[in-house]
């Protein structure tokens, strides 16, 4: 599959523009860390209060920092992929780039499940009591799921094919 | 001084060692991550947003931020024992160790004002201008440092 977008992507006019701009890549790394940081930063707050802690703040009160978590991903989502029409061949083919976007994958499955299943009954969750272990178990595999991303992003300058 | 510091064995195996530098990197994200989100998440909620986020969870993440600073002060310190000589004069480099010194000093600062205004029982909605002020430096000083990290690998 990344061989088939590495291809469609090679030779374009996109392609070529991102390869001979040469400030371009230093800036869309810096917007790409700052989306982290929005991305983590805002999910530190949600995943740890989702999983129990942080008890001094109302369960529902953390829907205030998805926007900011869903704009650093769209952020890192539209930086990402120039990064790969950018270099395809480089990426397609990378293992750090390969198990990042499963993360990336499975990471997006347990939001989904978030939204479905944890998110409409944090209404009615006691302020004090501790969290069902559905939602910890969300919160959790979250936290985990996107540090595995930071880590595998990482590592890709540093990692071959596998 | 700092050519004694890249000749010590931790600095040559950091230099060296094919996964050392790479795994040190990716601790520094996950740090990078930890503080710079804790912080900016702070530094929003002190500029207006998240209107009924009670600002004491932030008094409660401060440890986990200082967990991510220790993370990053460690691996940065190693990450800079195999190039000292070369980053004691990046620029970038010294522009990133200013804005952190910043951005921790506000937020010790940040913190006790923080722990006085809960303890006198003012409402969170009441946040004062110096403290805006000094969220908004806050927030300004983790961008730079993000800026200027990235920017020493491309500005010598």
């Amino acid at each position: 599959m990344w061989n088939l977008l590495a291809s469609l992507a090679d030779g374009g006019s996109l392609n070529q523009w991102l390869q001979e701009t040469y400030w371009l890549w230093p800036v869309m790394e810096i917007i790409h860390f700052i989306g982290l940081v929005l991305l983590l930063g805002g999910l530190i707050v949600v995943d740890l209060r989702m999983a129990g802690h942080l008890r001094v703040i109302k369960p529902n009160a953390t829907h205030q920092l998805l926007p900011f978590v869903i704009a650093g991903f769209v952020l890192n989502l539209v930086t990402g992929t120039l990064f790969f029409v950018g270099d395809p061949g480089r990426y397609s083919i990378n293992i750090g780039f390969q198990i990042k976007m499963v993360l990336v994958g499975l990471a997006g499955l347990n939001a989904l499940f978030y939204h479905l299943k944890v998110s409409p009954i944090m209404s009615n969750w006691d302020h004090e009591a501790d969290s069902p272990l559905l939602a910890k178990c969300v919160a959790y595999t979250s936290l985990t799921v996107w540090t595995g991303v930071l880590l595998t992003g990482r590592l890709i300058p540093y990692v071959g094919t596998g | 001084m700092l050519t004694t510091l890249e000749n010590t064995s931790l600095a040559l195996w950091v230099g060296e060692s094919l996964w050392a530098y790479p795994s040190l990197l990716a601790c520094h994200i996950v740090g990078l991550a930890i503080v710079a989100g804790i912080f900016s998440m702070r530094d929003l909620k002190l500029l207006g947003f998240f209107p009924t986020l009670d600002i004491a969870a932030f008094r409660h993440l401060l440890r986990l931020a200082l967990l991510g600073f220790a993370i990053n002060a460690i691996s940065g310190f190693l990450l800079f024992s195999s190039q000292a000589s070369y980053l004691a004069t990046s620029i970038p480099f010294l522009s990133k160790l200013v804005c952190i010194a910043v951005g921790m000093s506000t937020a010790l600062v940040l913190q006790s004002r923080l722990s006085f205004q809960l303890v006198s029982g003012l409402e969170s909605a009441s946040v004062d201008r110096a403290t805006q002020l000094l969220a908004a430096l806050s927030l300004s000083v983790w961008v730079g440092a993000i800026i200027a990290g990235r920017l020493i690998a491309y500005i010598f």
